[in-house]
């Protein structure tokens, strides 16, 4: 595993954070280089939001560090001005047109690209001029997203973005994210419950479960050092032994183990074949819901 | 930001200008009517020298207008409860904060312009109207004296810019602590209402001591000159108070030279005869030792109890706002 060369834009270290008794992020500590688009991939209720909300500054942490863009998250104009973060609500003014957001950017803002907001707008076919609360969720997503880009922020963090459109406008807007990130200057945090959404995109994975990180790391490092084995239902005690066991389902006629390879695969009884991450996602997550086995697996850079 | 802030309240800065241009109409046209009014009266009762009954007799003023303008008392109530209640708590409701405290502006920013131009509207509004009322009202205060009354005291004058700054800060806090909207905008009412008589009926008489004066029975009453504020009056006995319209307690009242008298406290020997003889009553009260007397607030005291309550709400309004603050800033969005 080659340690990342780039520079850090995200960067907690033990972050936890208690609402009242109830533990929101227990001990998260995540590291995104920039220029990555990581995907927030977790269960409902996993604390997806709460970490962006975190990382933005909206919410302060109970414990723990938190560095973002190379300091902790402010009320410096300057660091607010260098995140763009969209909740998940979509939260925008009913009342107001897209025009009058437009407007408030501009006035808030000491970066603002309003031609960027309307030209995206128009290809959409979104109109300027009626109040938010007429357009459809879908117009909305596209608008606040719109006017999330528009700050020309260094560090997005998107909750849930494409929860409100249809399969096509998803492909389309992760594509856009893509070529904003590849213009350079740019990283992406963004949350989702559907890995499928993010696959194609995303270069950077960081998985939360029961407000616990299971996996945070490049995909492609994940993806080469995890591997799945099918074989018959048989003691693995020795493959156990020699690689770390993620998940294990077990049937009668035959076994499937998800393994984060130490070395080579030395068993022949054993079919084995590379791992997607959707595959390796569930995985994680089956662990996790499994008895005592949970436990923070850190690969990546850093290591 | 105070390009933000207009564009989200410039509706109801625009419905609150119209109401108060309408109100400013109707009071003009009456108001001038009823300063002619009463210099006619005030020339006829000279001619005829019965200037001293003025009051008694002449009525100035339509009963619909006199009656909206002491529906005023509750314009600052109104203000705290659909300006102050929403401002901050429907943001957080609707979740708007989120966009506005993600823009490169920072939270106090948001908050001190919010705030800022709410209490100035406010106090703006608020001393519209009862300027308005103020003078609208000179013709009445002139005639009846009755400016420093609780009913009139609080519509006049400098008070309700003070209510009114209290009020809409009052909302805000509110609705900053709760975080919802309509709870805010019914505590708001209750709390602000609440106060208010609290300051009122207890407070208010206390600024300054009060200036008593005694007098004797079936003397002409020593009325003290102007729009003096009466706090208290009754009857006083060798062992001192015995009764007084503030203290008078159960069993048969009678009125003494306007004084509620509670009977049962007076000497048994003069108890009879307030209805069998009163001319005989009075003198008999004097050879015990018994005397009349009032509790009031001079006239002249009338601007310095005005800033003396102003202050004291401004001063809340300021504690409020300080609250306000400590929340938005430290508590998460």
């Amino acid at each position: 595993m080659m340690a990342s060369r780039d520079p850090v834009a995200i960067q907690t270290r033990g972050l936890s954070k208690l609402y009242r008794r109830v533990t929101a992020l227990s001990e998260v500590t995540v590291t995104v280089p920039e220029g990555r688009i990581s995907a927030l991939i977790g269960p409902n209720g996993a604390g997806k939001t709460t970490l962006l909300r975190v990382l933005s500054g909206l919410a302060r942490p109970t414990s723990g560090e938190v560095a973002v863009l190379g300091g902790p998250p402010s009320q410096d104009p300057a660091f607010l001005a260098s995140i763009g973060f969209l909740a998940q609500e979509l939260p925008l003014y009913r009342r107001f047109t897209a025009e009058d957001h437009i407007g408030i950017g501009a006035h808030l803002n000491s970066r603002w690209d309003g031609p960027y907001v309307r030209q995206r707008l128009e290809s959409l076919g979104i109109p300027l001029d009626q109040p938010v609360g007429t357009l459809s969720g879908g117009q909305r997503a596209q608008l606040a997203l719109a006017l999330t880009l528009a700050k020309r922020p260094r560090l997005l963090l998107l909750d849930e973005p494409v929860a409100a459109l249809d399969p096509l406008a998803r492909r389309q807007f992760v594509a856009h994210l893509a070529e904003a990130v590849a213009d350079g200057g740019l990283t992406v945090v963004l949350s989702s419950h559907l890995v499928a959404d993010l696959e194609r995109t995303c270069d950077h994975v960081i998985l939360l479960a029961a407000s616990r990180v299971q996996l945070c790391g490049e995909i492609d490092t994940l993806l080469a050092a995890h591997q799945v084995l099918i074989g018959p239902s048989k003691d693995t005690t020795a493959i156990e032994r020699d690689h770390t066991l993620v998940h294990a389902v077990r049937t009668p006629r035959q076994t499937t183990l998800l393994i984060r390879r130490n070395g080579p695969v030395a068993d022949p009884a054993f079919e084995i074949s590379d791992v997607g991450l959707e595959e390796l996602v569930l995985g994680y997550m089956g662990q996790q819901a499994g008895p005592a086995s949970a436990h923070l697996t850190m690969i990546g850079e850093g290591q | 930001m105070t390009w933000l802030v207009w564009r989200q309240h410039r509706t109801q800065a625009y419905f609150a200008a119209a109401a108060i241009a309408a109100f400013a109409v109707l009071l003009l046209i009456t108001g001038r009517q009823m300063a002619s009014q009463y210099q006619a009266a005030l020339t006829a009762c000279a001619a005829s020298h019965t200037c001293g009954n003025l009051a008694n007799t002449l009525n100035l003023g339509s009963p619909v207008v006199s009656f909206l303008v002491t529906l005023t008392v509750a314009v600052p109530c109104l203000m705290g409860v659909f300006w102050g209640g929403p401002l901050v708590a429907r943001e957080v409701e609707t979740g708007t904060t989120q966009f506005a405290w993600m823009q490169s502006v920072p939270r106090s920013r948001w908050l001190a312009a919010k705030v800022g131009w709410a209490l100035l509207a406010a106090a703006a509004w608020g001393g519209a109207v009862s300027a308005l009322v103020t003078w609208w009202s000179s013709p009445v205060n002139a005639l009846k004296q009755q400016n420093f009354q609780p009913s009139q005291f609080d519509i006049q004058g400098i008070v309700p810019i003070g209510y009114a700054v209290f009020a809409v800060a009052l909302g805000i806090t509110v609705g900053a602590l709760l975080r919802r909207t309509l709870p805010a905008m019914a505590i708001t009412v209750a709390v602000f209402t609440l106060l208010r008589l609290v300051v009122g009926q207890d407070f208010r008489s206390h600024y300054m001591t009060a200036v008593t004066k005694t007098f004797a029975f079936l003397h002409h009453l020593p009325l003290p000159a102007g729009s003096y504020w009466q706090v208290s009056g009754g009857v006083v006995g060798p062992g001192g108070h015995i009764s007084s319209s503030t203290l008078a307690g159960s069993g048969a009242h009678l009125s003494i030279d306007g004084l509620p008298v509670n009977l049962v406290s007076l000497p048994a020997a003069c108890r009879n005869l307030a209805f069998q003889s009163p001319q005989k009553f009075f003198p008999c009260l004097t050879a015990h030792g018994y005397h009349g007397f009032i509790a009031y607030q001079p006239a002249d005291r009338y601007w310095a109890f005005q800033g003396v309550e102003t202050g004291i709400f401004v001063l809340l309004a300021a504690a409020l706002i300080a609250v306000t603050a400590i929340v938005i800033l430290r508590r998460d969005a």
